[in-house]
């Protein structure tokens, strides 16, 4: 049912009430509890600390990268967006690096997308619970820890070497695509079982078959929740390396039809930041990467938070 | 707008069954973000259902192997397009022996690239060995460091372990740091043959899979020792110092690599099966041209071929025809 | 306003149904409220007289409806299927790749070998199964508990308001790549930790320092979510007896939460050893057995990473082995974790019985 997505708000702003209520009453009759309010106050105090040095770690990667990456981004502003990375040092832009990973991670969500949606609709909507579903479950679960450098490395024997599909987009969506379904199978799943029943029930009850309603009723209401997860997924794709190093090439090329090689952005970061030739190309696209995915995480909090919004949940 | 929205939780709150029409709201602006998304896919799709590739372009010519021909052979394969806008290059980079396969067995690819000599099976591949530049491997210490000169038996004892202390050699008493490439590198196996002859490399040391990382390790660390191309010994893109050590009283000056005084060098090959004709024979020869060996290979940080190299393939080529 | 809409909504879906008698060939952009009504047309027309098929069986839909349901519902199980096709695929594969194992190398040689060597031929797994768990298991020491005070004071203190900052900032670091992080590593946290204690600044410390911030997201927000399901009246129950704040978060929440915590840290666990990017950039890739916090070591992912490119032969062989043992420790993470959580699911029926009126 989706129940614990929706912390009770109603339930905690009594126990905040509760809470300031008690305060007062401590403060009032303040007499054997000092030990039991000093505990407390250092350990609000760890409390206060620990959040502070996660969110710091944060700003301090957000900061530095972006204090660097900008820079070498706004010199002469959209050259280095758009302009190709020239002679063997790769000075000049990150262009075809920018268009592989779009290319790859899109051809991906292309592939993933339909699967994805589809099989989540299947064990949603259509299911009985059992042991094909405990099955098909356990092995989404199973396919979202299998740890991406597995993912990358079967794509390279499977993909590449044994079914002969070139070191490519293809090959490196494919190996994506695998990355991706089970976070848009999970994302999308989660979003039917929040659709309330009785939407259901009043479709069935109108006489609808079971396709009707859920192509009808119950994905259109969750479309937003299948979207966030889309654009999540997508995030993570683009930020992927292991998989694509194996599995694109790793030759600076513009790609064009997806048995084109290519290098990502990922992976050109990866190489100049070991390669150290060229650091400032690095923190550009380190930059970049790191804009693009906050752009798409924003959006996505955007659409669900618009969505909650609306639905009032 | 902005008052309906307040309306709608009211309303929800309540349980008022109107609660499917802001809902569409909500589709309505979904329903963009997933046309776009989807669109971008179908736009990619569509790509491999009409593109035909190989219709625009005369011929392609692959060139496939070691990475540290790569940044030559992408350049060359630039400058080469823009030249003859007919033929398409696709280089990639995927190791030596990788490359090896490529052009010797799978016929993948028209040019390989080699980054050490051949060995074993490929011995008997009838692969044609065409040098395109030269590249002596520096051993680099921190500016700090008072060593300035080594043996090539001193540095293979630094390496393989059984030297540990800089005072061994004559220098100051700290710990040895060993900085090492990982095993993918044709310099590492270049540096290797060249000075390791049977020993192992001690395991206890830093393993990089880049040469600015060596570089940059070793001009922070005033206990490391590593080895990288010639070329990168002097700054590029950064401000930091490395010293690079002479072997056996030799300096690692371009002369001194080329006539082979230097005792670590090493020549990097473009590989054909055969020898080359058409295409791969033209890019070839644009390679050895003036234009890259006084450009990329040098920008690079390698030396250009000499005349002898260029007489030689000319020789190779025209014995056969 | 939208009642408006919705009524000429309706008129329009009553024009559709008048010429188009299959619904569901329809596009899907109407809105539920509008489709629902429309199915009540539908109905509604279905029941007229002229319309009742003279069939003994009552039937709703027709048989052309029956078969398109069948179908449709026969593809998503296609799809859904594909997931289990694909795990097995992969672990099918990985495993059939190191299988030569057994005759080339040997698999207790294999498991139990102390050396990797290219150069020699030998391939010992030890070195990087010791490598991954040391790294690994600092990671967990350092992330776990920074982690879980977050989480604790996103639930327990922070005001929603602080909550609207920290929440975004926590699913962002989660959504850092690897490869930025470890590039963070490269040019900052290793001349550190390379200044603080000597050395090239290579090795377990540093990987513990980039795994901890690459795993306290995911726990973070797992353990939150557990917290957050604890119910109110449990709380509530302790400050009614005159706890403090802290006395009901450790005496009260975390024990409720204690499964979903340890829940969290096997998830931050597995993805810490599937790391591979950051991990390779930190770590120093020396193939050899743990020997110190800032001595060079290896792990699994890396190596695989590092070796892949030019591999051949037993060597590509041993690396599939690696990647055969990374894959079933993923596997039996999992696997915990649902046993795990069984566990949770019965206890979490009881506290519900028993915790709140």
């Amino acid at each position: 049912m989706g129940t614990n997505l929706n912390p009770n708000n109603e339930q905690r702003k009594t126990g905040m009430q509760v809470l300031k209520e008690l305060k007062e009453e401590h403060k009032k009759s303040d007499s054997g509890l000092g030990r039991a309010h000093f505990n407390n106050r250092v350990a609000l105090g760890v409390l206060w600390g620990a959040t502070g040095v996660t969110i710091g770690l944060l700003a301090i990667i957000l900061i530095y990268v972006s204090y660097h990456g900008l820079s070498v981004v706004l010199q002469d502003f959209p050259r280095f967006i758009f302009t190709w990375p020239e002679g063997v040092n790769a000075e000049g832009g990150i262009w075809p690096t920018i268009i592989a990973t779009l290319y790859s991670t899109g051809l991906a969500m292309g592939i993933a997308t339909p699967i994805a949606v589809l099989a989540a609709v299947y064990l949603a909507e259509y299911a009985k619970q059992g042991k094909i579903v405990k099955t098909i479950r356990f092995a989404a679960d199973s396919l979202a820890s299998v740890p991406s450098i597995v993912m990358g490395l079967f794509g390279l024997a499977f993909f590449v070497e044994t079914l002969g599909i070139p070191l490519s987009m293809l090959a490196a969506s494919l190996g994506l695509s695998l990355l991706m379904l089970p976070i848009i199978m999970r994302a999308t799943e989660e979003a039917i079982r929040a659709v309330p029943r009785y939407i259901r029930w009043g479709s069935y009850g109108m006489g609808a078959t079971k396709w009707q309603t859920v192509s009808r009723v119950v994905i259109p209401t969750a479309t937003p929740r299948i979207i966030t997860g889309l654009i999540l997924a997508l995030a993570r794709a683009i930020g992927e390396t292991a998989v694509v190093f194996l599995t694109m090439g790793i030759a600076i090329n513009l790609p064009i039809v997806p048995t084109d090689s290519g290098r990502s952005m990922s992976v050109h970061l990866y190489l100049m930041a070991v390669e150290g030739i060229n650091l400032p190309s690095a923190y550009g696209t380190a930059f970049l990467l790191l804009l693009i995915i906050l752009i798409l995480n924003l959006s996505a909090r955007w659409i669900s938070k618009r969505y909650s919004r609306i639905e009032g949940a | 707008m902005p008052n309906s929205d307040g309306t709608v939780k009211h309303l929800n709150k309540d349980g008022h069954p109107k609660r499917f029409a802001p809902c569409r709201q909500a589709c309505k602006l979904a329903m963009p973000v997933l046309a776009t998304l989807l669109l971008m896919a179908a736009f990619i799709l569509s790509g491999l259902l009409t593109g035909c590739r190989g219709a625009a372009f005369e011929s392609t010519i692959v060139v496939s192997g070691s990475t540290t021909l790569l940044p030559i052979a992408e350049v060359a394969a630039q400058e080469f397009q823009e030249a003859h806008p007919e033929y398409n290059v696709l280089v990639s980079g995927m190791g030596t022996s990788a490359g090896i396969e490529a052009v010797g067995l799978s016929g993948t690819a028209d040019v390989g690239m080699a980054s050490r000599d051949l060995r074993g099976d490929e011995l008997e591949m009838d692969l044609l060995e065409i040098p395109v530049a030269y590249d002596g491997i520096a051993v680099i210490v921190h500016p700090s460091n008072p060593v300035s000169d080594l043996t090539v038996e001193q540095v293979r004892d630094i390496f393989a372990g059984n030297i540990t202390n800089w005072s061994e050699v004559g220098g100051e008493d700290l710990p040895v740091v060993i900085v090492n490439r990982d095993e993918a590198s044709g310099t590492r196996s270049a540096f290797a043959s060249a000075v390791m002859e049977d020993e192992l490399f001690e395991v206890n040391s830093v393993v990089l899979p880049g040469t600015g990382q060596v570089r940059e390790v070793v001009a922070r660390t005033p206990e490391a020792i590593g080895y990288i191309s010639v070329g990168f010994v002097e700054p590029r893109h950064v401000n930091t110092i490395v010293k690079a050590l002479s072997l056996n009283g030799v300096e690692a000056t371009d002369e001194n690599i080329i006539d082979g005084t230097y005792p670590v060098s090493r020549a990097l090959h473009f590989l054909t099966s055969g020898v080359p004709t058409g295409t791969p024979l033209e890019y070839i020869e644009f390679v050895l041209s003036e234009q890259v060996q006084l450009g990329a290979v040098i920008d690079a940080g390698f030396l250009p071929v000499t005349e002898q190299d260029l007489a030689e393939f000319r020789h190779a080529l025209g014995e056969d025809n | 306003m939208s009642e408006d809409k919705n009524i000429e909504s309706v008129e329009a879906g009553k024009e559709g149904l008048r010429t188009d008698a299959n619904p569901s060939k329809k596009t899907l952009t109407h809105t539920p409220s509008v489709a629902m009504r429309e199915f009540a047309e539908t109905a509604a027309q279905r029941e007229k007289p002229p319309e009742v098929r003279p069939a003994t069986k009552l039937q709703l839909v027709s048989r052309s409806t029956q078969i398109k349901e069948a179908a449709l519902a026969s593809l998503f199980f296609i799809c859904a299927f594909l997931a289990v096709l694909g795990v097995a695929l992969i672990f099918a594969f990985v495993a059939f790749r190191a299988f030569p194992l057994v005759t080339e190398i040997g698999l207790w040689d294999f498991l139990t070998g102390t050396t990797w060597s290219v150069a020699e031929g030998t391939f010992g797994a030890v070195p990087f199964m010791l490598g991954s768990l040391v790294v690994v298991g600092g990671s967990l020491v350092i992330g776990v508990p920074l982690a879980v005070l977050t989480a604790i004071f996103m639930s327990e203190v922070a005001t929603p308001r602080a909550n609207s900052i920290i929440r975004p900032a926590v699913e962002l670091l989660a959504g850092v790549p690897s490869v930025v992080v470890g590039f963070f590593g490269v040019v900052v946290v290793v001349p550190l930790v390379s200044a603080l204690v000597g050395g090239a600044g290579f090795g377990p410390l540093t990987a513990w320092i980039v795994l901890s911030i690459m795993i306290m997201p995911t726990i973070t927000t797992l353990s939150e979510d557990a917290l957050n399901s604890i119910p109110m009246g449990i709380r509530e129950a302790s400050y009614a007896m005159g706890a403090t704040k802290w006395q009901t978060i450790w005496k009260v929440v975390i024990p409720a939460a204690k499964i979903g915590i340890i829940d969290a840290a096997i998830l931050g666990m597995g993805r810490a050893i599937g790391e591979t990017m950051a991990v390779l950039m930190v770590v120093g890739n020396a193939p050899q057995i743990f020997a110190g916090i800032s001595a060079p070591i290896s792990t699994m992912t890396s190596q695989i990473v590092l070796e892949m490119g030019y591999s051949s032969g037993t060597h590509r062989t041993a690396l599939f082995g690696l990647a055969a043992i990374l894959s079933l420790i993923s596997m039996s993470l999992v696997l915990t974790v649902r046993l795990v959580s069984r566990d949770q699911h019965k206890k979490r029926k009881k506290v519900k019985k028993g915790g709140v009126a």
